[in-house]
């Protein structure tokens, strides 16, 4: 990673823990890599903030249950369309969600092409998206009647 | 129902079965259904692609007479199930199957359709198609190569030739 | 005014299980909503619950025209938790297996939105019989025609056979021979300009606001690649450019696939000629250490990612993948709302929808 490479990471890195204050950990994993983690409460103003620094392109929403530490996160996968130098970066936005209850509000108005993938996360999770237009079931059967599917409490037996 | 020997009494219906279903017609019938196989393709995963391979110019089709049939489900004799059904399309699978007429076979493509495959554990399909709906022919392979499905074919062929006309 | 309900799929001829909800005012689409899933089969799901190497085949079937990009995309966060480095000649080689798949399944693409749905199966049968002899080449490389699990945290499985390279030249040969036939019959022709073009419009700001990738957003002017923007394999080393049209109508982004045929053709050619001499894989322990990481690779419907989490066991924690045509899937209502119902097939057929991939 030479210094010229990894500038525009720490730079990205520095602007974001400016704007957004002691509530977030931002981190610069390695060269095209920048992870910041916020509390719900601070995931619309982040969205928002990242959106103005040129973050336009959001490529993927995902949700993973850490279920030993009552934890689900929904990470958001942003990167750039319109700006050259952060074509290569993906920054990756990370909300902490209590388990029993994961809620937290809808990024669909800060990125449309989020749409479909918080409807799945919504499916898959049980996280329920404030706001969200129309938080339907997307992949699952119509009369699917187990827990989200996704979440570690549904086993599928293990090969040998 | 027979009077007396040498004498049948029926409706115009039931000549026509005992007419059409009997030799040298029984086989006239059954050479048109066999050279004649529309298919409907029900392209369900990836044997899709196969399946679209066999349509092509190596494999042929066309010269058993299974046209690339992209009409509707009102024309079609054969149902090719390539590859997974889920429980969400299964109850559509099962509408596709009522829609076409008689007489129409059904050919399972696939490992997925077999016996469930390589997502037997998966908590959204359904693991034999045969519990949809009544399979005649079973292809196995992931996916099956074009011969293959080809193979299936001319095997649905002799099993159409040695049928009934009129199944009851 | 009233409006008519019409309910298009879930079975289609042509194309894979996804429902299309439509309303109708006369001939004019008012609104579209997409139901997709009938052909979600769980692979996030089962992929936690075997190892990592068992994994490989069943995660390359989402895209089985596509099998290669699937691959690299799973196998590359696994290598960067492990630290594991593909060495070149595994590197160059994976390339080789990607372009080629990227030819064949534009053809397939093509061919179909071309041939079937716009009603006839003339370029149905040149695409796919030319497909046959890249499919040829694939085999004699991996041992498959379309499911090649050649990829292996740490290389590929095989090296290149003997013969190889000079049968790779002459398929090359024969494509780009026949490419100006498919010019001359197909892109020329007035039929099917009239069908495409200035059909199903989708201008550069909305397309960056519908989160589209792939051929889809380069024919719209946007000239997004994760091969230039970020890139892997042996893609720095390579001269080729990024074909992208401004009209944003279904001919673009099918002219869009003819063009990037073109390119991959060069950039093989290119690299069986530079590809050096070496091993081709490093030892990778099955193991997925803890961390995550994420991958981005450009697949021929688009960029396709993986994140894996590890915890330390031959198993993933959790695999999320994301792929080309799930995030196509927003521009489906968007280009349908005002167009034609016949111009429905080919809206449709021009975002190249794989509806395994999107459903997974």
């Amino acid at each position: 990673m030479t210094a010229e490479h990894s500038a525009i990471e720490l730079d990205i890195a520095a602007i974001v823990r400016e704007q957004l204050g002691n509530a977030t950990q931002v981190k610069v994993d390695r060269k095209g890599r920048v992870s910041v983690i916020v509390p719900r409460e601070f995931a619309r103003d982040a969205a928002v903030g990242l959106q103005r620094l040129g973050f336009d392109h959001a490529i993927a929403v995902s949700g993973v249950d850490y279920r030993s530490e009552k934890r689900i996160e929904v990470v958001y996968f942003l990167s750039s369309y319109s700006r050259d130098d952060l074509t290569h970066v993906v920054l990756s936005l990370k909300v902490q969600l209590d388990r029993e209850n994961p809620s937290m509000p809808t990024l669909t108005a800060v990125w449309e092409s989020v749409n479909f993938f918080e409807r799945e996360a919504y499916e898959m999770f049980g996280v329920n998206f404030e706001g969200h237009p129309n938080l339907q079931k997307l992949l699952l059967q119509d009369n699917w009647d187990g827990p989200p599917p996704m979440r570690k409490d549904l086993k599928i037996p293990e090969l040998a | 129902m027979r009077l007396a020997p040498g004498v049948w009494v029926g409706s115009l219906r039931d000549l026509i079965e005992r007419v059409f279903g009997a030799p040298p017609l029984k086989q006239l019938v059954n050479w048109g259904r066999i050279y004649s196989l529309w298919p409907v393709h029900l392209m369900t995963a990836c044997c899709g692609a196969e399946f679209g391979a066999m349509m092509g110019p190596r494999y042929d089709p066309e010269r058993f007479g299974m046209q690339a049939a992209t009409g509707s489900l009102r024309q079609s004799d054969v149902l090719i199930i390539e590859g997974t059904v889920t429980k969400k399309m299964a109850k559509r699978v099962k509408v596709v199957w009522e829609q076409m007429p008689n007489p129409k076979y059904a050919i399972a493509m696939g490992d997925c359709a077999c016996s469930g495959g390589l997502f037997h554990d998966s908590y959204s399909i359904v693991n034999e198609v045969q519990k949809v709906i009544p399979i005649d022919v079973y292809v196995p392979g992931c996916p099956p190569r074009p011969e293959a499905l080809l193979n299936a074919v001319i095997k649905l062929r002799e099993k159409i030739r040695r049928e009934e006309v009129y199944s009851k | 005014m009233s409006t008519l309900d019409l309910n298009v799929g879930p079975q289609h001829p042509g194309s894979g299980h996804m429902r299309i909800m439509v309303r109708t005012d006369g001939d004019l689409i008012v609104e579209a909503t997409p139901d997709i899933g009938y052909v979600h089969r769980g692979c996030e799901k089962i992929a936690e619950s075997r190892n990592i190497i068992k994994n490989i085949p069943m995660l390359c079937r989402p895209n089985i025209a596509d099998d290669s990009h699937l691959n690299w995309s799973y196998v590359a966060p696994i290598e960067e938790l492990q630290g594991v480095e593909v060495p070149e000649r595994g590197r160059y080689i994976r390339t080789i297996l990607c372009e080629i798949n990227r030819i064949a399944s534009h053809l397939y693409g093509m061919s179909i939105m071309a041939g079937i749905f716009s009603g006839h199966t003339t370029m149905y049968m040149f695409g796919f019989g030319d497909r046959e002899l890249l499919l040829d080449l694939a085999e004699m490389l991996t041992g498959a025609r379309l499911t090649f699990s050649f990829f292996v945290p740490g290389g590929v499985r095989r090296d290149l056979p003997k013969g190889f390279k000079e049968k790779l030249l002459e398929t090359l040969d024969h494509i780009e021979r026949r490419l100006p036939a498919i010019d001359r019959i197909f892109v020329s022709n007035p039929v099917f300009i009239e069908r495409a073009r200035g059909v199903g419009i989708l201008r550069r700001e909305h397309a960056i606001r519908l989160g589209v990738v792939g051929p889809v957003v380069r024919g719209s002017g946007v000239r997004c690649d994760v091969r230039k923007d970020a890139p892997y394999g042996v893609y720095d080393n390579v001269d080729f450019e990024i074909p992208a049209l401004k009209e944003g109508d279904s001919l673009s982004r099918w002219l869009v696939r003819f063009e990037e045929i073109k390119q991959s053709i060069s950039i093989l050619r290119q690299v069986i000629r530079d590809i050096p001499k070496g091993p081709i894989a490093r030892k990778s322990p099955i193991v997925v250490p803890k961390g995550e990481a994420i991958s981005r690779i450009e697949s021929s419907r688009g960029e396709i990612n993986h994140y894996i989490v590890g915890d330390g066991s031959d198993k993933p924690y959790r695999v999320k993948m994301n792929t080309g045509s799930f995030k196509n899937l927003s521009a489906l209502p968007f280009l349908l709302k005002g167009a034609r119902i016949g111009d429905m097939p080919i809206i449709y057929g021009s975002l190249d929808y794989w509806p395994v991939e999107a459903d997974r």
